[in-house]
């Protein structure tokens, strides 16, 4: 979760500051308006001249909660043991060994999380990451490398099925990470299949599969949403780097970040359960973030959107929990009904709303 | 020294290239690539055009080597005239050996020093834009082709803001909008915010563009200044995947003199 937080939050940053005099504003030529000249994202997604869907355009993918675990579908039983320790090691840690924390690139098909833009031509597709990375998807008929050199973002292959790119990665180093910190080998391959369902709407569903460590292949649906009338902005990740030597943590966090020791009744915890909204940063007018907080047995949980994984909140007193490194804290009304909860991350505090409760 | 670090990546490259080519896609021939009687890429064979009639500059190219240090080394005596802080720049950068050179660090070499380094890049070209993923630091740079105007106050960047269009077969970039600690190339040949660069790329056949690019940096040069380069088509292989931070250990020893 607080991944998210962060990448949604380093963006808004980024944005406000350089709008006024970028191209953010610049409308795309080429694309279907409505009468009232704003895109017409229902139109029917356009074909290349050799009758492909065109896939270009900037795009923005959230995987949600499986951004912390993307192997949430997975039984702990399908998972090696040594794998979902090191998992749960790295989330005690917070990830302060996360090779993207270093600026290290992620695999390849995750260009798709955040905004990127889709370069379609004949022979290969480019893919541009505003984290300042690219990715090439060969489309010129080549099979994947037998013994590719390990790569971080890998080697892509695509070929069309009908009206879906499929596109088919191998050639990992065991490096990266899948979310917040499970692991993969170099026999790890991922299968994206992109779908254009209209001119905004585009269905993705990635496939991940690594015998060595997971014993059946696992997927995740993303629904990607075009971006239009904007530009990708430039970003260095590295330049006056001065985070790293921060990335510390000691054995009490460690401890904190398990379990504080803090035991909150029953009936307090059960009325922090709801759905809970906030604004997305990154596009105010469109559909706000749902964040559920469930209760199963004495812990409280939170989900985003009500699908996917489900985080742990650690009590540190009646109304504080951490998840992940973030704190949120509950805030009630005179009444003593909960109106919502603050939580703070490294870039400031959010306000997230309570909506009302969750269904039964 | 940021001259021998370069080198170092370069013969980093190449003992990479070497050991892993016959699993690489780096011997994949190109498709589409005209070719002489014995299978070897036709260089002199007439440069394709888009379905517009336009050139079709895309493909992987590789700069004329040389440049990396000096971007001005075919100059005359004064061509390049420099303003006083940037003479004085110039020479700081030059005695501490170009310590604090930006790219030392992995930050993106900026445009267009893009053009001096010695690793290939991809040029793609689409509807409405050009793109150019470059080897070196594993980055890439956008040129508009749609009608669009340079921004007027853009937040400065190291790849700057480019525009195109066409002038016959000539394709004409205009670039603004770099930050003000821009390097030309490794000995330090400064930029600002104030520059804007124009570049003309001619593909004269199959297997070569000509570059010409002019610096307009009133800030850092009393007058504009021109250089000429040419890239040679590079089929048959790939690009590599450069990841300028992995096991880093070199920046601690970039102490100058």
């Amino acid at each position: 979760m607080i991944r998210s937080f962060c990448v949604i939050c380093a963006t808004v940053i980024a944005l406000s500051v350089p709008a006024a005099g970028q191209w953010l504003k610049y409308k795309t030529p080429g694309i279907p308006r409505t009468v009232d000249g704003s895109p017409n994202l229902k139109a029917p997604a356009p074909k290349t001249p050799d009758g492909k869907p065109d896939l270009s355009g900037i795009w923005r993918g959230d995987p949600g909660g499986y951004a912390v675990n993307m192997a949430a579908d997975l039984k702990p039983s399908e998972i090696q043991p040594w794998a979902e320790k090191l998992y749960k090691q790295r989330l005690e840690d917070l990830g302060k060994d996360s090779p993207s924390y270093r600026c290290m690139p992620q695999i390849g098909p995750y260009t798709s999380f955040g905004m990127f833009k889709i370069l379609q031509t004949p022979a290969v597709i480019g893919v541009l990451s505003e984290g300042g990375v690219y990715r090439q998807v060969l489309t010129d008929g080549r099979p994947l490398p037998e013994d590719p050199n390990p790569t971080w973002m890998g080697y892509s292959v695509g070929h069309w099925d009908e009206d879906t790119l499929v596109v088919e990665n191998a050639g990992f180093n065991d490096q990266t990470w899948l979310d917040a910190g499970h692991p993969h080998s170099e026999e790890l391959r991922v299968t994206e299949q992109f779908r254009r369902k209209d001119f905004g709407r585009m269905d993705l569903k990635m496939t991940f599969s690594d015998p060595k460590i997971y014993s059946r292949p696992f997927s995740i649906d993303v629904e990607l949403e075009l971006v239009p009338d904007t530009e990708l902005l430039e970003y260095v990740c590295n330049e006056n780097e001065k985070d790293v030597k921060h990335f510390l943590i000691t054995e009490e966090d460690r401890k904190q970040n398990r379990s504080s020791g803090v035991k909150v009744a029953s009936e307090i915890l059960v009325r922090y359960a709801g759905i809970y909204e906030m604004l997305n940063p990154e596009d105010p007018k469109g559909k706000p973030i749902s964040i559920w907080i469930l209760m199963e047995g004495d812990q409280l949980l939170t989900q985003m959107n009500g699908a996917g994984p489900k985080i742990p909140l650690v009590a540190q007193s009646n109304t504080t929990f951490t998840v992940l490194g973030g704190t949120a804290q509950f805030v009630t009304d005179d009444h003593g009904a909960v109106t919502h909860f603050v939580m703070q991350a490294v870039e400031g505090d959010f306000k997230i709303m309570r909506k009302g409760d969750l269904p039964k | 020294m940021v001259h021998t670090l370069s080198l170092n990546k370069t013969l980093t490259g190449l003992i990479i290239v070497a050991m892993m080519s016959p699993a690489q896609w780096l011997e994949y021939p190109t498709p589409g690539v005209p070719r002489l009687p014995d299978g070897k890429p036709n260089l002199t064979a007439p440069a394709p055009k888009t379905a517009d009639g336009k050139p079709d500059l895309s493909g992987i190219w590789t700069t004329k080597v040389g440049y990396t240090g000096n971007i001005a080394r075919d100059l005359k005596p004064g061509e390049l005239s420099f303003t006083p802080w940037a003479s004085e720049l110039y020479k700081h950068r030059q005695e501490t050996l170009s310590k604090d050179d930006p790219q030392g660090a992995c930050v993106l070499s900026g445009v267009p020093r893009e053009h001096v380094v010695p690793y290939p890049f991809k040029i793609l070209n689409t509807s409405g834009m050009i793109v150019i993923l470059y080897e070196a630091l594993h980055s890439y740079r956008q040129i508009f082709m749609d009608g669009r105007k340079l921004p007027k106050d853009p937040n400065p960047t190291w790849m700057g803001y480019s525009v195109g269009h066409w002038d016959g077969d000539t394709l004409v970039v205009e670039s603004s909008g770099f930050v003000d600690n821009n390097w030309l190339d490794n000995g330090g040949h400064p930029g600002t915010e104030a520059m804007k660069l124009t570049e003309r790329f001619r593909r004269r056949d199959y297997g070569h563009i000509d570059l010409q690019f002019t610096i307009n940096d009133p800030k850092a040069y009393t007058k504009p200044w021109t250089v000429n380069l040419e890239f040679t088509a590079t089929p048959d292989t790939e690009l590599i995947e450069y990841v300028c931070d992995e096991n880093e250990k070199d920046l601690k020893h970039l102490v100058g003199k």
